[in-house]
C-alpha cells in the first residue's frame, strides 16, 4: 500500500505516489532554478510542464491510474538533465560540474520561497502567499491588512507594493516552492538522514581532495581554506546586514508614507500636520496650481518612498524577480512629479519677485502723555496653527502670554473662508515736525509692481485712538484670494521732541527694536513712560532699574526691588522720594515710604 | 582526455536550430511533433533541449505560435514560421550547404 498525492500539472490532474511526487517536484524546481533568470523562463517552464503532463497522461489509463516512480524516471530520462539542456540559455561553463549533483534531487528539500498564491486569492493572492511562507493562517493576515488600511491607507499601499514585488506562482515547481515541504515526521526524518548522508559524502570528497592537495602543496591549501572560511563568515554577516537594511527600509518607508499621506491629504493622525495642505493652498496661485502642486509633491516624495518599501521587501524575501516596468514607470512618475513641482514652484516664486509698499498716514490728536496699547484680536484659528511655533510662556503671575515672532503667520477661517493673519509691529522714531503722526506701512510681493501694490492695499489693519489712548491691532489680515505673498505691516509712530508716551505691558512682542538713548531692550521698555528727546527716546520712570549715569541712584535700596512685583517695578514720581506710585495689573497704588518703615 | 560525446552534443546543438526551422517550414507543429521528428533522425537525445530553444526563436521573432485545444491532454502550442523566420531559414540553408561542402572538402583532402 502506498500513499498517493493529487497534483495538477498544466491543468491535468494526476494521482501520484508520494515518493514519485517528491522526486518530480524536486526535478521541476531544479529546472525552474536554471531558467528563473533566463528570458522567458516562465514560458519555458510551462512548456516543459505541459509536455510532462502529456507524457504522464500517455502512461496512465483507466486501469493504471497512479503515476509511479518508474513513470517519473521515464519523464526525467526523456526530458534530460536540466544541466544538459539549460546550457542553451545560460553559459555552458560549469554545467558539467553541476551534473554530479543530479542524483541528489530526491534528497534536497524544496527551498521555500515567497510567491503569490493565485489558487486561493481574494485580490492578488498576496495574503495567501505570505501565509504559506510563514505558515500563518491567511485569515489573520487579511484582517491585519484590513486594519492597517485605516491607518492612512497604509494597508492598501503595502498590498499594492507586495502585489508588484512578489511574483505569482505559475508553474507547478513554483507552487511547490511556495508551499515548501510539509513538515511532518516523515519529511523531517528523511531530511535529516539525507543531510547526514550528504555531509558524509562531502567530507569524503574533501578528504580525498585534501590528500591530493596535501601531496602537492599543502601550505597554500590551508591558507585557502582559512580564506574560504573567512569568506563564508563575511557572506553570512552580509546577509544578516542586508536583512536588517531591508527591515529598516520597509519600516521607514511606511512611516514616511504615513507622514506624507497625513500632511498632503489632510487625513492626519498627527494633528500638527494638518496645516501643510492649508499652507499649500495659501501659497499656490489658484485651484489648478493647488492640485498640480499637491499631485507633484505626492509623486515627487511618494514614488521614492514606495520604491524604498518595494526594495526593502525584495531584499527581505530574496525576490530576484524584477519588473522592468515597475522601475521605469516609477522613474517616469517621479520625473512628472518633479516637473510639476518645478513648474508650480517657478510660477509661484515669480509671484514673489516684486515688492511694493503702501504708506498710510494717520493724524494723532496730541495729548501730554499718549498711552499705547495693544488690542489682542480674537482669532478663530480653526485647525490651523501658526507657520512657526507660537512660544507660549507664563509670566510671573502665572498668566499665559504668547510671544509672537514677527515672522509668524496664521491661517484663520471664518464661515469656511480662509484668511491670512500676520503680526504687525511698531517702531517709534523722532518726528521732524511738531505733529504726532502714525504711519502704517503695508508691504506685499507680487509678480509685478502693480499686483504687489494691489495686495498691499488689500491688507486690513486698524489703529484706533480713544482720547489719549492709541490702540493697535496686533494682527493684520489678508484674504485667501491675495494668497500669502510675504505681506507685512510696520507701524511707525513719529513723535515730536518732548512728547511723552506710555508703553503698555500688552505691547510686548509688538514693539520691535525701538531705538532709545539707554539701549534698553524691547522687553524692558514696556510698562514705562518714555519721552522723545533730540537724541531719541528717553525713559522717564526707569529709576532703579537702570543704573546709568543719567539717573540718580535710588536713596532707598528696598524701593526699586519691590518684593511683590519685581518684574513690574514701581513708577517713581520724581522729586518726591517719600511717595511711590505703582501702576500695574492691579491698578494704581500709592504708598509712602514711611508706611514701609 | 577528449570527450567525444561532448563534441557530438555541441555539433548537434549547432544544427538544431536549422532543423527545427526546417521542420516548421513543412507545416505548423507542436513541440511533441517536433521532438518525434527529431528523434527519428537521432538529432535530439533529451527533450528538454527543445523548449529553451523554441522560446528563444519565438522571442527573436523567427517563430510565433497559436493555441489549440487537445482532446487528449493539455492545450497544444502550435509553432509556425514568421516571415522573418522564412527568410532566415533560407539564409541558414545556403550557409549550411556551403559549410557541408567546405567541411567535406577538408575531410576528403586529409584522407
Amino acid at each position: 500500500m502506498n500513499k498517493t498525492v493529487t497534483i495538477n500539472i498544466s491543468g491535468i490532474i494526476f494521482h501520484i505516489e508520494e515518493d514519485a511526487f517528491n522526486k518530480l517536484s524536486k526535478y521541476l524546481s531544479t529546472i525552474s532554478g536554471y531558467f528563473s533568470k533566463a528570458d522567458g523562463g516562465n514560458e519555458i517552464m510551462s512548456d516543459i510542464e505541459s509536455r510532462i503532463a502529456e507524457m504522464l497522461q500517455s502512461r496512465t489509463s483507466a486501469v493504471k491510474q497512479v503515476v509511479l516512480m518508474s513513470d517519473v524516471d521515464f519523464v526525467m530520462d526523456s526530458m534530460g538533465k536540466p544541466e544538459e539542456f539549460a546550457g542553451d540559455t545560460s553559459d555552458n561553463t560549469g554545467s558539467s560540474e553541476r551534473a554530479e549533483n543530479y542524483d541528489t534531487y530526491a534528497g534536497e528539500p524544496i527551498k521555500k520561497r515567497l510567491y503569490r498564491d493565485g489558487d486561493s486569492k481574494v485580490l492578488g493572492g498576496v495574503c495567501s502567499g505570505i501565509g504559506h511562507y510563514f505558515g500563518i493562517d491567511t485569515v489573520w493576515l487579511r484582517i491585519a491588512l484590513l486594519l492597517m488600511f485605516f491607518f492612512a491607507g497604509t494597508g492598501l499601499l503595502l498590498y499594492i507594493i507586495l502585489w508588484i514585488a512578489i511574483p505569482e506562482a505559475k508553474t507547478t515547481a513554483e507552487r511547490l516552492a511556495m508551499k515548501g515541504a510539509k513538515a511532518d515526521i516523515n519529511n523531517i526524518s528523511k531530511a535529516v538522514k539525507e543531510e547526514a548522508e550528504q555531509f558524509k559524502k562531502r567530507m569524503e570528497k574533501y578528504g580525498s581532495e585534501f590528500k591530493n592537495m596535501a601531496a602537492r602543496n599543502a601550505p597554500r591549501n590551508s591558507v585557502e581554506k582559512i580564506i574560504d572560511f573567512i569568506g563564508d563568515v563575511l557572506i553570512n554577516i552580509g546577509r544578516v546586514l542586508l536583512k536588517i537594511i531591508g527591515v529598516c527600509m520597509v519600516i521607514f518607508g511606511v512611516l514616511f508614507f504615513m507622514g506624507l499621506f497625513g500632511s498632503v491629504f489632510g487625513m492626519s493622525f498627527m494633528t500638527s500636520n494638518v496645516e501643510v495642505q492649508e499652507w499649500i493652498d495659501m501659497v499656490l496661485m489658484d485651484g489648478k496650481d493647488f492640485y498640480l502642486g499637491l499631485l507633484g509633491i505626492s509623486l515627487f516624495l511618494g514614488v521614492p518612498i514606495m520604491m524604498l518599501i518595494y526594495g526593502g521587501i525584495k531584499i527581505l524575501f530574496k525576490l530576484k524577480y524584477s519588473n522592468r516596468w515597475v522601475n521605469l514607470s516609477a522613474g517616469v512618475l517621479w520625473l512628472f512629479g518633479f516637473i510639476m513641482c518645478l513648474y508650480v514652484g517657478i510660477k509661484t516664486g515669480s509671484d514673489f519677485s516684486k515688492e511694493a509698499k503702501v504708506r498710510e498716514k494717520i493724524e494723532v490728536k496730541p495729548y501730554d502723555t499718549l498711552i499705547l496699547k495693544l488690542n489682542e484680536m480674537p482669532v478663530n484659528i480653526s485647525e490651523v496653527h501658526a507657520s512657526t511655533e507660537d512660544h507660549e510662556d507664563y509670566d510671573d503671575e502665572g498668566v499665559k502670554i504668547t510671544n509672537h515672532n514677527h515672522d509668524d503667520y496664521m491661517i484663520g477661517k471664518h464661515d469656511g473662508i480662509k484668511y491670512l493673519l500676520g503680526h504687525a509691529n511698531l517702531n517709534i522714531i523722532k518726528s521732524q515736525t511738531d505733529r504726532i503722526e502714525l504711519l502704517i506701512v503695508k508691504e506685499s510681493n507680487g509678480n509685478n509692481k502693480l499686483s504687489a501694490t494691489g495686495r498691499a492695499k488689500n491688507i486690513a489693519y486698524k489703529v484706533n485712538q480713544i482720547d489719549s489712548m492709541i490702540v493697535f491691532d496686533n494682527l493684520f489680515k489678508a484674504g485667501n484670494a491675495d494668497k500669502f505673498r510675504a505681506q507685512d505691516v510696520n507701524v511707525i509712530l513719529k513723535l515730536p521732541v518732548n512728547k511723552v508716551i506710555y508703553l503698555d505691558k500688552s505691547l510686548l512682542g509688538f514693539i520691535y527694536d525701538i531705538e532709545n538713548t539707554t539701549n534698553t531692550y524691547d522687553g524692558d521698555m514696556i510698562n514705562r513712560r518714555w519721552m522723545m528727546t533730540e537724541y531719541g527716546l528717553k525713559c522717564i520712570d526707569c529709576d532703579g532699574l537702570i543704573s546709568k549715569s543719567d539717573y540718580e541712584m535710588p536713596v532707598h535700596p528696598e524701593v526699586p526691588a519691590h518684593p511683590k512685583t519685581p518684574a513690574h517695578p514701581a513708577i517713581h514720581i520724581n522729586n518726591n522720594k517719600d511717595t511711590k506710585v505703582t501702576i500695574d495689573n492691579n491698578g494704581v497704588h500709592i504708598e509712602t515710604d514711611k508706611v514701609d518703615k | 582526455m577528449i570527450n567525444s560525446e561532448n563534441t557530438k552534443a555541441q555539433m548537434r546543438k549547432g544544427v538544431l536550430e536549422l532543423c527545427i526551422l526546417s521542420i516548421l517550414s513543412q507545416g505548423d507543429a507542436y513541440p511533441t511533433e517536433i521532438i518525434e521528428k527529431l528523434k527519428e533522425t537521432k538529432l535530439v537525445v533529451v527533450e528538454g533541449t527543445l523548449y529553451p530553444l523554441l522560446t528563444r526563436l519565438k522571442n527573436t521573432g523567427l517563430l510565433t505560435y497559436r493555441w489549440e485545444e487537445s482532446t487528449s491532454g493539455p492545450p497544444r502550442k502550435y509553432y509556425m514560421l514568421t516571415e522573418i523566420g522564412v527568410t532566415y531559414l533560407k539564409e541558414l540553408h545556403l550557409s549550411w550547404y556551403e559549410l557541408v561542402d567546405a567541411v567535406n572538402k577538408t575531410i576528403n583532402k586529409q584522407d
